[in-house]
């Protein structure tokens, strides 16, 4: 009985050993929820055979997936993060005043951007409620799944998404952004919220498990669900931003020893076999719009927008997520 | 209904209170309890063993469970012994100062776990107040299972202590004087005396610690870092999988857990005979 | 004729051993106090190779506090122990080599009978051969070969007790010290455990100090008792001594019923009423013409009879009318009122007496008992009148006569 105890307790006592641990190089990489799959499922095992190729050494990731803003305050508070792929440059940002990045990532191809993917509507197969467009949702009776721009970066992403495309529509008609409008939609679909989840792919489960009418995601996310043939439908609207996701290397937590195989690594992302790989997951190319023809699922957009419309990171920060959305959406 | 229940009153022998209370014990406990544990196992069945076992099999899921139960017994431990110690200084020792120190070590329990995590983040981090001096000498405690068992010993700080204290204040003195005058150091009768009759609260005590710990969240997602395959609790790996969602695998780590407290609280109940004191 | 008395000069603290380096144990000047109260005071006294002394006090009298500095268990404020030879006043408890046997027995539950009594050769690290000899020694001493594997749970207050002594008995201790150990049984079990504890100290020759607050057990387990009364000793001597003989008026009374009654020392008599007493034998050191002092003596040291016919070796004391007459099984208990008034008058009032009314407490009523045989031989009626007269009385000295 006794022994049986002991042996027992000796099991458990012990600290289970990490696949892989020791002579491996090891990569941390912490990423933003959605880009899980591709990484693992390609960019990971793209990079492990080139590098076993030239150097003859194996290559171990570490990863850790949380919301943009979830991964960049673990980055802040010490976590061990060598790379880090997240939603908004915004984000990139923060790392940088931190003196977490020491280096300008915009000097990097595409800027820094790894890929990008504009933001659509994910509805329930059949479009019950008959959502044609971001305006539809302000409609009553829709419940609406929506991250929290707290710790999300899609959230962010989708605020401006819907606020843009209001300008641009109004442009359109009149040539002249009615802000008032747009402010009057956004605030009209926010009342239709009924949950806030901590990240992109969080709200894609929410929702997976049955919760609301409607989901404003990342359109690689509808394509996957789409994959899984799960019953939803993709609502392409009229006009939505690209959201742009920058990878940087967290230099401060780099070992000398390390840099060969991160840097290598940060080039690996950007070259044509990771961006392939990358479409093939349903994100935009940003080295080469040619691979992007490539996918015949992708929807198409009538008035597409970047970041640059509001004029910047700090700017659309400033202006529409803290002082309109947040004071005058959020408060009341 | 009144009626029929005053009516039946008067009838001898037959108590209608005793069904009726069983009966609403039961259906409260229903949707608050028993369902929700049910449909944890309903719905991890329902896809087929086959699939259920597989999500089991995952390597990411069987480090995840190993490392949840390894953290948790060395937390175990730790706070078994020291309370242990402090239930002996605490019980036979009077000194100004001293309810405080037990208000303190009970103070864990009313923390939420995510403050204990980022109070434990801003010690001992790299940039913490304490962890920026360790960090250039290389030792970094944040981010790995060093730091898990440490949030886990905080959280679970008064458990231990709170279940062996009692058994101390009630325990007879002259049990230990007689060991004494029978010619016994401290240390002697402490093993043979004390440890004895302190052996139900001891085991008591570990296995509430244990269960625990091993359900241990809020803090473990801060300090940890949360990487999957090296530093991700059971619990973490179901809120992982969730978030990807991966349902099945989630639940099937949330069954291994659930069935796992059921057994040591099974076991708690049913050795409580030879737990007790005499 | 003269009555058989005896005088106790000042008790002597420590009798009976002249020599205290062939004392088992002595304790020599222990006091203790608790903050500014004096519990302990000027304590001291020996225990003799195999002798039993008991300490007899009521509760509050500080006899578990002695018997807990002897143990080691409490330091005390000044004063010496002293075992076979060695001072052991600065050790603690564990090195000095006592065995207690506590109240509660605190037998260790979680062991087994042979493991309990087996403890104090183990914690020493004795051979197992050893070990296992002596605990069949000591369970068939005690009679306990049935019970060995048992748990002191298991056990009834009388095992337990066995189990308790044999213990101690394991390690060879210098003195054993029994806290009340007949407290938490009930009579029966009392009466004949007594006689079987005692039967055991015998045969085993340890010297044992007990502590108890039942006279009847002090008279019967005692070689010796020492009786305190709130810290101090008031008398050390032998049962029959301190019986027969007490001190003071608190051993008296303590020790059974006692009729106290003054009486004026005068050339070569003593005057207790109108009656005359001869006792030349008083030291005239102590008793002073003229000195007020009490004479105490036991209900059965009374003789009532009828005429003025008194049998030789009694002394008469004064004429009474009987009060009350009580069947009490084995003997007929009396009270009687004593005709005439006492001249002296102390501040003390023995208790027996507060019931009386006002107007009575001029005369004294005493306690008597009478065996079956006399009682059947000369029936007495409540009424009537009697001749009081003393088979034997002790005579307090003066100063002596303070109780507490």
């Amino acid at each position: 009985m006794t022994a049986s105890l002991a042996l027992a307790v000796l099991a458990i006592s012990c600290l289970p050993k990490p696949a892989g641990e020791s002579g491996d190089l090891t990569i941390t990489l912490y990423g933003f929820s959605i880009m899980k799959e591709s990484l693992e499922k390609a960019i990971f095992p793209g990079f492990r055979a080139k590098w076993k190729q030239e150097h003859g050494q194996d290559v171990q990731f570490q990863t850790s997936y949380a919301g943009s803003e979830t991964v960049t305050n673990q980055i802040l508070q010490g976590a061990p993060a060598e790379i880090a792929i997240l939603s908004i440059d915004r984000d990139a940002q923060r790392l940088k005043k931190d003196g977490f990045v020491t280096f300008d990532w915009h000097s990097l191809p595409a800027q820094g951007i790894v890929n990008k993917t504009p933001f659509i509507i994910i509805v329930r197969k059949g479009n019950p409620k008959g959502i044609r467009d971001f305006s539809d949702l302000a409609k009553p009776g829709i419940r609406l799944i929506h991250p929290d721009p707290v710790s999300s970066g899609g959230a962010q992403w989708s605020i401006l998404a819907m606020y843009g495309s209001e300008l641009k529509k109004s442009e359109k008609e009149s040539n002249d952004q009615d802000k008032p409008r747009a402010l009057q939609t956004l605030r009209a679909i926010w009342k239709n919220v009924i949950s806030t989840p901590g990240s992109a792919r969080e709200a894609r489960t929410t929702f997976e498990l049955g919760n609301g009418d409607a989901l404003i995601t990342y359109e690689l996310e509808g394509l996957l669900m789409k994959e899984a043939n799960a019953p939803i439908e993709i609502v392409v609207p009229q006009s939505t931003i690209f959201s742009e996701h920058p990878a940087v290397m967290i230099d401060k937590n780099v070992a000398g020893g390390k840099r060969p195989v991160i840097d290598a690594f940060m080039q690996y992302l950007w070259s044509d076999e990771a961006q392939e790989a990358f479409v093939k997951f349903h994100f935009y190319s940003t080295t080469n719009d040619a691979f992007n023809q490539a996918n015949p699922v992708f929807g198409h957009i009538e008035m597409p927008f970047a970041i640059d419309y509001f004029g910047g990171w700090d700017r659309a920060y400033s202006e529409v997520i803290e002082k309109i959305f947040r004071d005058q959406v959020q408060r009341k | 209904m009144s009626t029929i229940v005053s009516s039946m009153r008067h009838v001898r022998g037959f108590d209608v209170a005793r069904p009726l209370s069983i009966g609403m014990l039961v259906f409260m406990m229903l949707p608050l309890v028993f369902l929700p544990l049910a449909s944890i196992f309903i719905f991890g069945t329902s896809n087929g063993l086959n699939k259920f076992w597989g999500a089991l099999m995952a390597p990411e899921a069987i480090f995840a469970l190993k490392l949840s139960m390894a953290t948790s017994f060395w937390a175990t431990v730790f706070n078994v012994i020291f309370g242990l110690f402090a239930a002996y200084v605490l019980s036979r020792h009077n000194f100004w100062g001293r309810n405080a120190l037990i208000v303190t070590i009970s103070l864990p329990t009313a923390i939420p776990t995510a403050v204990a995590g980022f109070a434990l983040l801003l010690l001992w981090g790299p940039y913490g107040t304490l962890g920026r001096l360790l960090a250039p000498h290389g030792f970094q405690i944040m981010f790995t299972a060093g730091a898990i068992i440490l949030a886990n010993i905080f959280v679970t700080f008064p458990l231990a202590f709170g279940v062996i204290k009692p058994v101390f204040d009630t325990m007879s003195r002259s049990l230990e004087e007689a060991s004494a005058t029978i010619g016994a150091t401290r240390w002697q009768t402490f093993w043979h005396v004390t440890l004895p009759s302190l052996r139900g609260a001891i085991v008591s005590g570990a296995l509430l610690t244990f269960a625990r710990a091993v359900g241990e969240f809020g803090s473990t997602i801060l300090v940890s870092g949360n990487l999957a395959g090296r530093t991700q609790t059971a619990p973490l790996y179901i809120f992982a999988k969730f978030n990807e969602g991966q349902i099945e695998a989630a639940n099937a780590i949330a069954i291994v857990l659930a069935l796992f407290s059921f057994l040591i609280f099974s076991v708690l109940f049913f050795a409580r005979d030879w737990l007790d004191v005499d | 004729m003269k009555a058989k008395e005896t005088i106790i000069p000042n008790p002597e603290p420590r009798a009976s051993i002249a020599d205290p380096s062939r004392a088992a144990a002595s304790v020599i000047g222990i006091s203790k106090r608790f903050g500014r109260a004096s519990v302990l005071e000027n304590i001291s006294f020996d225990v003799a190779e195999g002798e039993v002394l008991v300490l007899l006090g009521a509760s509050g009298s500080g006899k578990t506090t002695i018997l807990r500095i002897i143990a080691g268990l409490e330091m005390p404020y000044t004063g010496k122990v002293i075992l076979h030879g060695k001072d052991v006043t600065e050790l603690p408890a564990r090195e000095r080599g006592v065995g207690v046997i506590f109240q509660s027995y605190a037998l260790f539950p979680k062991m087994t009978v042979e493991k309990n009594i087996g403890y104090g050769l183990r914690i020493r690290k004795r051979k197992r051969k050893e070990i296992r000899e002596t605990v069949n020694e000591l369970l068939s001493l005690v009679q306990l070969d049935e019970h060995r594997k048992k748990y002191p749970s298991q056990l009834s207050g009388g095992q337990q007790q066995r189990v308790a002594i044999a213990r101690t008995l394991a390690y060879k201790p210098e003195v054993l010290l029994f806290d009340e150990p007949f407290g938490a049984l009930d009579t029966q079990t009392r009466h004949h455990l007594r006689r079987e504890i005692r039967a055991l100290l015998k045969k085993v020759n340890v010297p044992s100090i007990f502590i108890t607050h039942d006279q009847e057990e002090a008279l019967e387990l005692g070689d010796r008792i020492a009786v305190l009364n709130v810290g101090h000793i008031e008398q050390i001597g032998t049962p029959f001594e301190i019986y027969n003989h007490p001190a003071t008026e608190y051993v008296a009374t303590f020790l059974g019923a006692a009729n106290v009654l003054d009486a004026v020392v005068r050339k070569d008599f003593l005057e207790i009423g109108s009656a005359q007493i001869p006792a030349a034998a008083l030291d005239p050191e102590k008793f002073k013409p003229g000195d007020c002092v009490k004479i105490i003596f036991r209900p059965e040291d009374v003789s009532l009879s009828r005429g003025d016919f008194l049998r030789s070796g009694l002394s008469r004391i004064s004429t009474a009318s009987i009060e009350e007459i009580s069947f009490v099984g084995a003997y007929e208990r009396v009270r009687l009122r004593l005709d005439r008034a006492e001249e002296c008058r102390t501040d003390d009032t023995p208790y027996y007496l507060t019931t009386e009314t006002p107007e009575r407490q001029a005369t004294k009523s005493i306690i008597a008992t009478r065996s079956k045989p006399e009682a059947s031989a000369t029936r007495l009626h409540v009424g009537e009148r009697v001749v009081v007269a003393l088979t034997s009385f002790t005579v307090l000295p003066p100063q002596r006569t303070k109780s507490t």
